[in-house]
């Protein structure tokens, strides 16, 4: 190898609705992602940061989702890194890179958790609530369009870290991946071990709970429109 | 009459089990059907999808989550360090 060869670009780690015109620019910024590791794996170990730094807000926010405390999230994305560095040579690009370093950052924030003793069994996997029972929507508030820019009033953003971090850690952590880093159903069900069916009723009922959480605030401080809250409740 | 369809109706129960999957366009085509049949008719059931497809799209957004000032920059020096003494 002769100097210091250009560092490919890599690819942003949200890839969900994948658009056709994108598909070739994903395909080839996948395989600069592979080409990259490769080079690390030959030796040229300083261009792990370079790897990495596309998902460091990715594992920060997975961290932080599980661990709720955001020095320990700095902690937890620090090891996890660390360890992904340690373990490269055992990544076999059998699942996208994302997917892959997201399972060494649960692992990390679950074990960080562990020796806290703050998970409990039923947190960890199956809960004693019946996943397969009906989840019924406490309020059924008639959502308006609600702008994106809503999210630069900090209330909303707070509501809605505060919906997710209230969440029971199964659910969480599903819809962290699935919809905070939009990895796909397939992807979340890889990266937690578990199967896409529990992937999928575990995603709608945090979603439903998400939504009954920030529902109280569709009276209007939600709205750059002021539109009136509308209580609907049939049962 | 022969292009006529039968669209079998579901339940709000039934539409609530299938509501996350909808939002990702993840049913089949008759379940969509029935679904968007449903959704038509009950501003109750109408009023969940949008709140769900609110949710989804919030969450989703990048201004939801963004990493403190400093933080990235912290797990990128401590990383070098580690790499660098690790040799």
């Amino acid at each position: 190898m002769t100097g210091v060869q250009e560092i490919p670009p890599l690819p942003e780690p949200r890839t969900q609705n994948v658009f056709a015109g994108e598909v070739n620019a994903r395909a080839k910024s996948v395989a600069a992602e592979l080409a990259l590791i490769e080079r690390i794996r030959a030796g040229e170990k300083d261009l792990f940061t370079e790897l990495v730094r596309p998902y460091q807000k990715m594992i920060y926010t997975v961290a932080l989702s599980m661990v709720k405390n955001d020095c320990e999230a700095e902690d937890v994305s620090q090891e996890a890194l660390f360890k992904a560095f340690k373990n490269l040579g055992q990544f076999r690009g059998e699942c996208r890179f994302s997917t892959w370093i997201v399972q060494i950052a649960v692992n990390e924030s679950r074990r960080r958790l562990r020796r806290k003793q703050k998970v409990t069994e039923e947190s960890i996997d199956s809960g004693p609530e019946n996943e397969e029972g009906d989840y019924v929507p406490i309020d059924l508030a008639d959502w308006r369009e609600i702008p994106s820019e809503a999210l630069q009033r900090k209330e909303l953003r707070e509501a809605l870290h505060r919906a997710i971090s209230n969440l029971k850690p199964i659910y969480r952590d599903v819809l962290v991946l699935r919809d905070v880093q939009q990895f796909s159903v397939a992807e979340t069900s890889e990266a937690l071990k578990i199967g896409v069916p529990l992937v999928k009723t575990r995603l709608l009922r945090a979603r439903l709970q998400v939504r009954d959480a920030l529902a109280p605030g569709i009276d209007g401080s939600w709205n750059a429109g002021n539109l009136p809250y509308k209580r609907v409740r049939p049962f | 009459m022969a292009d006529e369809k039968l669209i079998v109706e579901i339940s709000c129960f039934e539409v609530w089990k299938h509501v996350s999957d909808y939002v990702d366009a993840d049913v089949d085509p008759d379940l969509r059907e029935r679904l968007e049949l449903h959704f038509g008719r009950c501003k109750d059931c109408k009023a969940i999808l949008d709140g769900t497809r609110n949710v989804v799209s919030l969450i989703g957004d990048e201004q939801a989550f963004e990493i403190p000032a400093g933080v990235s920059q912290r797990i990128t020096t401590a990383l070098e360090r580690r790499i660098a003494e690790d040799r």
